[in-house]
């Protein structure tokens, strides 16, 4: 089944069982290219699982997937090539100095040698670390790494970035910085997808999904969302909207 | 000091210790296994010599020969190989540990009064082991020439021969497992003691509990004892069960104090848990404690005597050996069990503990203090 | 296979070893420490048996006898004394393992051509000390008695009676009888267990702790370009800490290989490659840098210490050891050792360890390769 179309993710009826527990029930969505995407819920909602299904690191027990025009489940190496991925942990190497770390996904990514130091100054010069490139990761503050290990993941020009809880951990004007900064990539074509459990930043993405207990709960736009949820309180924000929906699920 | 607190903080390393299922394992059946597999297989008995002879002679006299090594219970024929190249062979893959060639002329050689020379071919790759054979070999054929000189001449040649009486005291088998059980027991108090008390202090440090203690009331000697008592006792129980059942299984005669044991035994945990202590701030993560342990631990047991004999170390390690508290705790364990001295004998080995233990325990206490601040 | 990605993942492997000092001791000190250790320092021989004598007969023929006991080699005479009692009190404290008691009227015996006896107290204690040096004392008396028995027969003009047997005794394999030159191969092989697998068992666990083992697996990476990667830096230094051996052993200690040095790297090179795949197989398993730990010392460490025949006798132990002894790997590498070291064998001889060796290297490459494509790499 290949979509053809703007869609660079196309997920039907995606199902992950851990034994009897169902930790993504059968979900369907799209993401089209070019789109800042929402993945919202609480904590073990099936956020983590989706996302690491859908850049291959994990297969699906039963369902549908498609990135970057492979299937998820047979194709799981060649979508590796086409997509960066950031993890809640950032996961830089901490012993390494930001350039040691960059070099590292240089080689990973095969990025042909020759743009190599190319790369290295726009992965610095984009998240402004040229001043401590040698020094090692360990000493630099949570928002410098946060921006380093988006850089790691950018430096091969994939066409779709997810990324886990991106910024858990990190301050307000980091963020603002951070979501602004995934404006313009979208605008340049590049596709992302985040998971985050911060209503309030969730404004930023064009389009949303709300999942809880393994399923999609509402989707569409955040405007959209609120008007649906609440129609008479347009100033209600994705948080009530959350608390409204989520309580609902509550046996 | 505050004996209330620290009462209840060894209440809770208790608790903690005994909540906590992965520690089970490393308390209980941890000690037991290492003690059953060291046991069993650290030995250098001399016994079961695989033996093969070439016979060429067959002859009465050869046979007798063979036969002198075959009744001895150390030595075991196990091929009679028909030529060189087949004995040789045995050597070279190690199925053979001695092996004896008889010439053609054996017999004849010895009715005419002549000496007919036996080879004696041993494997020396295991060369403590190979001495130690050769020498049971050489006591087999001095005992077949007495006889045969008593047959060929028709008497005793009485030339005032010196007979060597050897009298074995302490472990008149020679049975190496009396020796090396004990010293297993003394290794397993000091791996015990270093492994409990570092990963314990570190396991507070990683959970950020320690913090919590830094701000109440406490005093670092408190933290210190109530860390270090509960292991003190852990280590003294397992240690009286451990060798009961090592005397049990093993059969290890104990035929000293065993209060003297118990007594060296704290002693001996003054350096070890001082050690302990002192590792823990070096340390950040359990595994690197762990680790450390490892390093630090070689060394002292391989110049301790606990495989190794001191005698045969060069001098100047010799002298390096009597900062090792496990050498003083070898000595007294090994004189209790195999010797039965007491007090009156090992006292300067319980010296020697005192002095090492308060020196380690002090300055470590000294650099934990330190760090707490 | 894609050598970028495998280079890419073995410099990155090679920072963090520079980078942690503990590390870097296992690497390079531990394997020093261990060749001082052994080559030096350490050793299952008897050289000196420090003697106290008891001289109750305290005649010239008995102070000949002590002369000639302290002249040779291996007897030390530390204390003369006059009464037993004492001489067990020095047994007893340790400070002698052996004592040897002339009785009274032992002259007299001898010049009347009785039999007579001299007493000698060994210290059984330490089993391997005690029976070298008894071996050593009976083999004195002996000499000492062929000596009388010439001069027995000189003096009652009979002609020499040869002893009927003479024994020639030969030692094949370690000629010199040096316990360090079947020690020091052996501690090679424990070398490459320290710096091959208990290293090695950390590095992936450390991974999954971080949390960067999520990250890797989204990438293009192969499991088998991982493994490779990660074992690279660790097989170049496990290489390097056995040329090294080999080097200090031959030159400080004389440890002399008899045959060929290549099929001793060959062999080191295929052990090392078994020693790195079990390290890696750890902490694939375990995950925890600390369970990696325990189970590395558990499973590598000690075994190749305690049943590969290395210094404790397979042949002494239990039958479910004897058993176990072939599934570890430092039993082949060790028997190879032996064999190039000891018995001049070459390649026609030593081929069953090497398929075997490879055989396991295979085997658990095969294992790790699958578990880390369970994994999702």
């Amino acid at each position: 089944m290949n979509i053809s179309g703007p869609d660079v993710v196309y997920v039907k009826d995606l199902e992950k069982r851990f034994g009897r527990f169902v930790a993504v029930d059968k979900i369907s969505f799209s993401v089209k290219k070019g789109e800042v995407f929402g993945f919202l819920g609480p904590n073990g909602a099936g956020k983590s699982t989706t996302i690491r299904m859908l850049c291959g690191i994990m297969s699906p027990t039963s369902g549908y997937g498609q990135v970057a025009g492979h299937d998820i489940a047979t194709e799981a190496e060649a979508i590796k090539h086409s997509i960066g991925y950031m993890s809640q942990k950032f996961s830089l190497y901490e012993d390494m100095t930001p350039f040691e770390n960059i070099r590292f996904y240089l080689g990973v990514y095969e990025v042909p040698p020759e743009d190599w130091r190319e790369r290295v100054e726009w992965v610095l010069d984009m998240a402004s670390l040229q001043d401590v490139r040698d020094r090692v990761t360990k000493e630099l503050p949570p928002g410098w790494r946060q921006r380093l290990a988006l850089g790691c993941a950018l430096l091969h020009r994939p066409e779709i970035l997810f990324l886990d809880e991106p910024t858990s951990g990190v301050d307000p004007i980091t963020r603002r910085h951070f979501w602004e900064f995934i404006d313009s990539l979208a605008e340049g074509g590049v596709t992302v997808f985040v998971t985050t459990h911060y209503m309030d930043e969730a404004r930023n993405c064009r389009r949303v999904v709300m999942i809880n207990e393994g399923r999609i709960v509402i989707s569409g736009s955040p405007i959209e969302i609120i008007s649906r949820v609440f129609p008479k309180k347009p100033e209600a924000d994705l948080d009530d909207v959350f608390v409204r929906l989520m309580s609902r699920r509550t046996p | 000091m505050n004996w209330l607190r620290v009462r209840e903080l060894v209440r809770k390393e208790f608790i903690q210790l005994f909540r906590d299922k992965k520690n089970r394992p490393l308390l209980v059946i941890a000690p037991f296994v290492q003690l059953l597999v060291f046991g069993y297989v650290l030995s250098t008995d001399v016994r079961d010599v695989r033996v093969a002879v070439l016979d060429h002679s067959r002859t009465r006299e050869s046979r007798m020969l063979v036969d002198a090594f075959d009744a001895n219970k150390t030595f075991r024929i196990i091929s009679y190989p028909r030529h060189a190249g087949e004995l040789e062979k045995l050597l070279l893959r190690r199925k053979v540990d001695i092996a004896v060639k008889i010439d053609p002329d054996f017999s004849k050689r010895i009715r005419r009064g002549d000496s007919s020379p036996i080879q004696i071919l041993a494997d020396g790759s295991m060369s403590n082991m190979a001495a130690v054979r050769i020498a049971y070999a050489s006591l087999v054929l001095d005992r077949f020439n007495q006889h045969m000189i008593r047959e060929l001449y028709g008497q005793r040649l009485d030339y005032g021969r010196i007979d060597a009486r050897v009298r074995t005291w302490y472990n008149p088998n020679l049975d190496s497992r009396n020796f090396f059980v004990p010293g297993i027991v003394a290794v397993l108090i000091m791996i015990l003691s270093l492994l409990l008390t570092s990963m314990a202090i570190i396991r507070e440090k990683e959970a950020g509990t320690i913090e919590q203690l830094i701000v109440t009331p406490l005093r670092p000697i408190e933290l210190i004892l109530g860390k270090i008592i509960p292991y003190i006792i852990i280590t003294q129980t397992l240690m009286i069960i451990v060798i009961a059942f090592a005397i049990v299984w093993f059969s290890i005669p104990l035929k000293g104090s065993f209060f003297l044991l118990v007594a060296a035994a704290c002693l001996f945990l003054l350096s070890t848990l001082g050690t302990g202590l002192f590792i823990s701030t070096i340390s950040a993560t359990q595994q690197q404690a762990m680790m450390t342990v490892f390093f630090f631990i070689l060394p002292f047991f391989m110049f301790s005597g606990f495989v190794f004999p001191i005698a045969s170390m060069p001098t100047a390690i010799q002298w390096l050996t009597y900062l090792n508290p496990l050498r003083y705790f070898l000595v007294i364990i090994r004189g209790v069990f195999l010797k039965g001295v007491g007090f009156e004998v090992l006292w300067p080995q319980f010296l020697a503990l005192l002095v090492l233990g308060i020196i380690v325990f002090t300055s470590a206490v000294k650099r934990f203090r330190k760090r707490l601040d | 296979m894609n050598p970028l990605h495998v280079k890419a993942i073995a410099r990155k492997e090679f920072y963090h070893l520079i980078r942690d000092f503990r590390s870097l001791y296992l690497a390079f000190i531990m394997p020093l420490l261990l060749i001082f250790m052994f080559g030096y320092a350490l050793s299952l021989d008897v050289d000196n048996v420090r003697t106290v004598i008891v001289d109750q007969d305290k005649t010239a023929l008995s102070r000949d006898f002590i002369r000639k006991l302290n002249a040779s080699a291996y007897f030390e005479i530390i204390r003369h004394l006059d009464d037993s009692r004492a001489a067990v009190r020095y047994l007893d404290q340790g400070v002698t393992t052996m004592v040897i008691v002339i009785p009274p009227g032992w002259t007299q015996d001898l010049t009347a051509d009785r039999e007579t006896s001299v007493q000698i107290l060994l210290d059984g204690s330490d089993p391997n000390f005690a029976g070298l040096s008894r071996g050593y004392i009976t083999a004195f008396v002996e000499a000492y008695n062929r000596d009388r028995l010439l001069s027995f027969l000189n003096r009652k003009g009979r002609e020499t009676i040869e002893p009927p047997v003479d024994g020639r005794i030969r030692v094949w394999f370690n000629e010199d009888l040096d316990s360090r030159n079947f020690i020091v191969p052996g501690i090679i092989a424990i070398i490459i267990m320290i710096v091959g697998a208990m290293l090695t068992s950390l590095v992936i666990a450390r991974e999954y702790e971080n949390g960067t083992m999520e990250t890797i697996r989204s990438l293009p990476i192969g499991g088998g370009e991982f493994l490779l990667g990660k074992a690279i830096p660790y097989f170049l230094i496990a290489l390097t800490d056995v040329l090294v051996a080999v080097f200090m052993g031959q030159v400080l200690f004389g440890v002399v290989m008899k045959s060929s040095f290549w099929l001793m790297v060959l062999a080191s090179a295929v052990y090392i490659s078994v020693a790195l795949c079990l390290g890696l197989l750890i902490s694939i398993a375990t995950k925890s840098q600390l369970v990696a730990n325990q189970m590395a010392i558990l499973i590598t460490f000690l075994p190749s210490l305690l049943l590969s025949d290395f210094v404790f006798p397979v042949g002494n132990m239990p039958k479910i050891f004897q058993i176990l002894t072939h599934v570890i790997p430092a039993t082949y590498f060790i028997d190879i050792l032996n064999g190039i070291y000891l018995r001049s064998l070459g390649f026609a001889h030593l081929w069953p360890s090497y398929v075997i060796l490879v055989g396991m290297l295979i085997i658990l490459g095969n294992i790790g390769f699958a578990m880390l494509k369970r994994e999702g790499m």
